[in-house]
């Protein structure tokens, strides 16, 4: 389709016997007699090794001479040997898409050992497979991006802090976003963090601060410098309100609301707060005590500048704090701002909430006021909180002496969050020990399903409950009662371990409430086009190799976001995420292979299909004339898996390095010589967990017959149902599809689509009288070598029983 | 190695023949938290009867406790259990599986089969009490209404409850 005005091919041939390994299943010679017959072939030579070394000096002077212009590379573990002789070759002045790799060990020599002769036709197939191929190659050019040396990190807890403070210290312009007026989110309100029991507003300063930095440091956020670092903007009351643009150069709409108070001149007096009349309640201490209309958190807080409540205050018709600001820095005429940044990524740490205890009715979180969170203990037990560090009802604000905790409030329940927590258990621990401590008098129970103390130094938090005397009940409780006359709450339990009905008595009962997505997650991942997973939390692409990543490139999650998280995963989720902004944005540009789809007008148009397939939001609609459009790919998005290939019915999409004219030649090549006594098998493998399975199963000398040859292609996905029966055609009597795990595939979706389209290419063959047994889609990973050497029997056997393909004349 | 297991009633494979029966599915479900316990109106009078510890026992395969016992009659479906079950375990309805497993091994209390007589002789589990009638007119219900008897064995023969050769004899 691409009008390539490609040199004559000058094919150089290199057949490597992996140190006179192979040689005793191939006979070399009948190898090189055939090769010499090829068209176009410049040049062979045989050698032990031609992944590194001399062998591969040999290929890099052939090139430079000028003697060839295309490789063809016979070696063994090709998944290194390919990268290496790439790289080789590019220095060499060829472009490395011009080079095929094939491996003659593993998916010919050792599983096809007991047949040597047969072996020795599949190897031929093999090699003019690889040649016809190398042949129809085209050059494939480098594209370069610019991104930009800016991130937007969203939500300003210790997760966004600790990651800002990173990327700004790496030299990055960071724009910090926070939703409330004050830094610090869930992490400031909690007071005190475990394992270390230190501040939680505590963070690991920025390298800026050159006078008391050191090794050791770690501050309050306030006093930490970090809001002085000179590349990073704080913006606190923001939101994101509009997203566009691409991977390294985002643009995003940022709506700030007024704080009323200007930043550089207040002075943090308390004056303004003083006079203001209006008292209302505190949601920093979970409405435990009022505030005024004008306000700051706690003392140490970031920034140091009081801020209005707008719902709560009563502007012109008081304005008392106006009148006695000493430095005029209130504003009551302040508007909403909207700014826009271009930024070269983003960062998403917007963490979570607790779920709404109301929603759990048996324990009357709404009825009984003594019926608090754990996050409303924090603002008790905080010095700084409400009751100055004293533990008292709510109801009455006397001091409580019995209380209860009860874990797993709204988790591990299907009928609310299914998922474990995984913090509440050592916040509850954390909780209970800090108030035994200081009240020894204090009657302390923890009703628990299991508890879990995994993380280091975990486990010395429930000895020590344990030493203090706080007592464990292991059961969940049914209902909390209030017993008006003894003035006191019930906690309905059964002891486990005991099997007694236990009525508990408290002053104060604490559910250990589950944690759930911060407000607008869901919002947010509409915006910027990134997917959540089905408990609410942000997706990460690949949770054990890619935990701060998301599907959509440059955009990357740290924090809570993605999961309930303590402090110290937190922390360590916000240095990964700052690392792979850096690796993302450092070099001022993103540097990609043009491996991608391209489209073709001529065929292309008015269907959707493609658009709503590619898995990464690559291609998109363009109107062309009246109400007809075509499909547009973005190269920058496009990951090559060649899924929209196999899902365009009118053929007008073809992946630039996999085409359907080489993939044809191939194909042909691969069938044109038999050399056995069984029918042709054609395995289409793609280049992950299917073509490497097939590698496994050879690496581990499993045999299966020669019969059976294999196409490398980038996903399942890109088969196409004409494709199947072209093979047929050409002579294959079974053809096989071999892709990753239906939920494991590396492009997502594209075994679920090959799996559908062999389905639905079953029917088609029944039309043209070819049985569909015929054809079968498997799905494997590259552990499973056992399988592929168990399918690839299967589906000889299967072939040799309905016997020879009969295909109808029109076929 | 040693020996693990010495009890012979012991056998796993009991819990995969509750959960294959209808109301048994969610067996396994149970985390043993004990939510079922505590909302039991019977488990805080009758120490026999206790619903985390029935369901334990099945999941340990112990059939014979289970189906020889008293235990798993006493449950008497307030439904209390199941409405707080937080893993959605269907308390009751395991319950019920796991009486018909007894049922079927001949293990079932006698009033059940008096139940049964009296459904099939007179259309009713439990007559009709004349207390029971002079309470309707009290609150101003219609008397109730005498049962289908032939339809209802209809369905008592189709559904199995009445055994073939009786059916065949009824003919």
């Amino acid at each position: 389709m691409s009008e390539c005005k490609m040199e004559q091919p000058k094919v150089g041939v290199f057949i490597s016997d992996c140190g006179k390994q192979l040689s005793e299943v191939l006979d070399f010679d009948a190898l090189t007699s055939f090769v010499r017959t090829v068209p176009d072939v410049t040049l062979i030579a045989r050698g032990s090794a031609f992944w590194r070394g001399k062998g591969l000096e040999t290929i890099i002077d052939a090139i430079k001479s000028g003697k060839i212009n295309r490789v063809v590379v016979a070696e063994s573990i090709t998944k290194i040997s390919d990268v290496n002789i790439a790289q080789a070759v590019e220095n060499a002045g060829l472009n490395s898409y011009l080079v095929e790799v094939i491996d003659i060990k593993d998916h010919c020599a050792w599983p096809h050992r007991a047949t040597p002769k047969e072996a020795t036709e599949k190897a031929k197939a093999m090699l003019l497979s690889a040649i016809e191929r190398v042949k129809l190659l085209e050059p494939i050019e480098k594209l370069e991006f610019p991104a930009l040396k800016s991130v937007l990190v969203i939500g300003g807890g210790i997760a966004g802090m600790q990651t800002a403070v990173d990327l700004a210290d790496l030299g990055f312009e960071v724009n910090l976003i926070e939703k409330e007026s004050f830094l610090g989110g869930l992490s400031a309100r909690v007071g005190r963090f475990f394992p270390t029991d230190d501040c939680a507003i505590c963070i690991q300063p920025p390298s800026s601060d050159v006078k008391t930095i050191t090794h050791t440091s770690r501050k309050c956020v306030y006093r930490s410098g970090f809001s002085e670092i000179p590349n990073l903007n704080i913006l606190t009351n923001s939101r994101v309100v509009a997203f566009d643009g691409v991977p390294g150069n985002f643009e995003l709409t940022i709506e700030t609301k007024p704080r009323y108070v200007e930043a550089d001149q207040c002075v943090a007096c308390d004056k303004c707060a003083a006079v203001c009349p209006v008292e209302t309640p505190d949601e920093y201490n979970a409405n435990l005590n009022n505030r005024k209309a004008i306000y700051m958190n706690v003392p140490a807080v970031h920034p140091q500048v009081y801020a209005i409540d707008e719902d709560a205050c009563k502007f012109h018709d008081c304005a008392k704090c106006v009148e006695v600001c000493p430095t005029n820095a209130i504003d009551l005429d302040q508007k909403t701002e909207q700014v826009t940044l271009n930024v070269g990524s983003i960062v998403v740490a917007t963490g979570f909430r607790e779920f709404d205890s109301s929603t759990i009715k048996e324990y009357h979180y709404d009825d009984y006021p003594d019926v608090i969170t754990n996050l409303e203990l924090a603002r008790l037990i905080d010095g700084f909180g409400p009751t100055a560090g004293n533990i008292v009802r709510p109801s009455d604000g006397k001091s409580a002496k019995k209380i209860v905790f009860v874990q797993c409030a709204g988790s591990r329940d299907k009928r609310y969050n299914p998922y474990c927590s995984s913090i509440c258990c050592m916040i509850s621990l954390k909780h209970a020990s800090l108030i035994k401590e200081t009240n020894p008098d204090a009657e302390v129970t923890i009703c628990y399903i299991d508890i879990r103390t995994t993380g280091r130094e975990h486990e010395y938090y429930y000895e020590r409950a344990r030493d203090l005397g706080i007592k464990f009940v292991k059961g969940r409780p049914t209902e909390i009662y209030n017993d008006e006359e003894k003035g006191k709450l019930i906690v309905d339990v059964e002891d486990a371990l005991l099997k007694r009905f236990l009525d508990l008595e408290a002053d104060l009962v604490v559910l250990a409430t589950s944690m759930v997505p911060a407000e607008g997650t869901t919002e947010l991942a509409q915006l910027l086009g990134i997917p959540l997973e089905s408990d609410g939390f942000f997706k990460e692409y690949n949770a054990k190799l890619r935990p701060t990543e998301t599907k959509q490139k440059g955009i990357f999650l740290c924090g809570g976001a993605t999961f309930p998280k303590d402090a110290p995963t937190a922390s360590l989720h916000a240095h990964s995420a700052a690392m792979k902004v850096t690796k993302f944005l450092n070099s001022g540009k993103i540097v990609k292979d043009l491996r991608t789809a391209e489209i073709n007008d001529e065929y292309c148009g008015d269907c959707e299909l493609c658009p709503v397939t590619c898995p990464y939001g690559a291609i998109l609609l363009e109107p062309t004339t009246g109400d007809h459009f075509v499909a547009r790919v973005n190269d920058l998005l496009c990951e090559g898996c060649g899924i929209c290939v196999g899902t365009c019915p009118l053929n007008a999409i073809e992946l630039r390095n996999s085409r359907p004219s080489q993939m044809t030649a191939q194909i042909n090549a691969l069938l044109s010589v038999n050399g056995t006594s069984k029918p042709l098998v054609l395995a289409f493998c793609c280049q992950e967990c299917g073509h490497t399975a097939v590698d496994s199963s050879g690496m581990a000398k499993m045999e299966y017959p020669a019969n059976v040859r294999i196409i490398k292609v980038p996903c399942a996905g890109i088969v196409r149902a004409n494709q199947i029966l072209e093979a047929f055609k050409a002579g294959a009597q079974g053809i096989m599809v071999v892709g990753c795990k239906l939920d494991g595939c590396h492009y997502e979706l594209g075994s679920q689509q090959a799996e559908k389209k062999i389905d639905f290419t079953k029917v088609l063959l029944k039309e043209y009288g070819i049985e569909p047994e015929r054809l079968e889609m498997f799905s494997m990973v590259y552990i499973e070598g056992d399988q592929f050497a168990e399918a690839a029997k299967m589906m000889t056997d299967r072939v040799t029983e309905l016997g020879q393909l009969k295909l109808m004349e029109d076929s | 190695m040693p020996h693990h297991n010495t009890n012979k009633n012991t056998n796993m494979s009991f819990s995969e023949e509750v959960t294959c029966r209808h109301g048994g599915e969610t067996l396994t479900s149970c985390y043993q938290c004990g939510t079922c316990a505590s909302s039991c109106p019977v488990a805080r009078l009758d120490s026999r009867f206790n619903p985390r510890e029935i369901i334990k026992l099945a999941l340990l395969g112990e059939k014979d406790e289970l189906v020889s016992g008293d235990a798993i009659w006493l449950c008497t479906s307030c439904f209390n259990c199941q409405e707080r079950c937080p893993q959605n375990v269907e308390i009751a309805e395991l319950f019920y599986a796991l009486r018909n497993i007894a049922i079927e091994a001949g293990n079932s209390p006698n009033i059940y089969a008096d139940f049964g007589s009296a459904l099939i002789a007179d259309g009713r589990i439990v007559a009709i009490s004349k207390f029971g009638e002079k309470k309707r007119e009290e609150f101003g219900l219609p008397p109730l209404k005498p049962v289908g008897l032939e339809d209802l064995n209809t369905i008592l023969s189709e559904t199995g409850f009445i055994k073939p050769e009786k059916k065949e004899a009824s003919k």
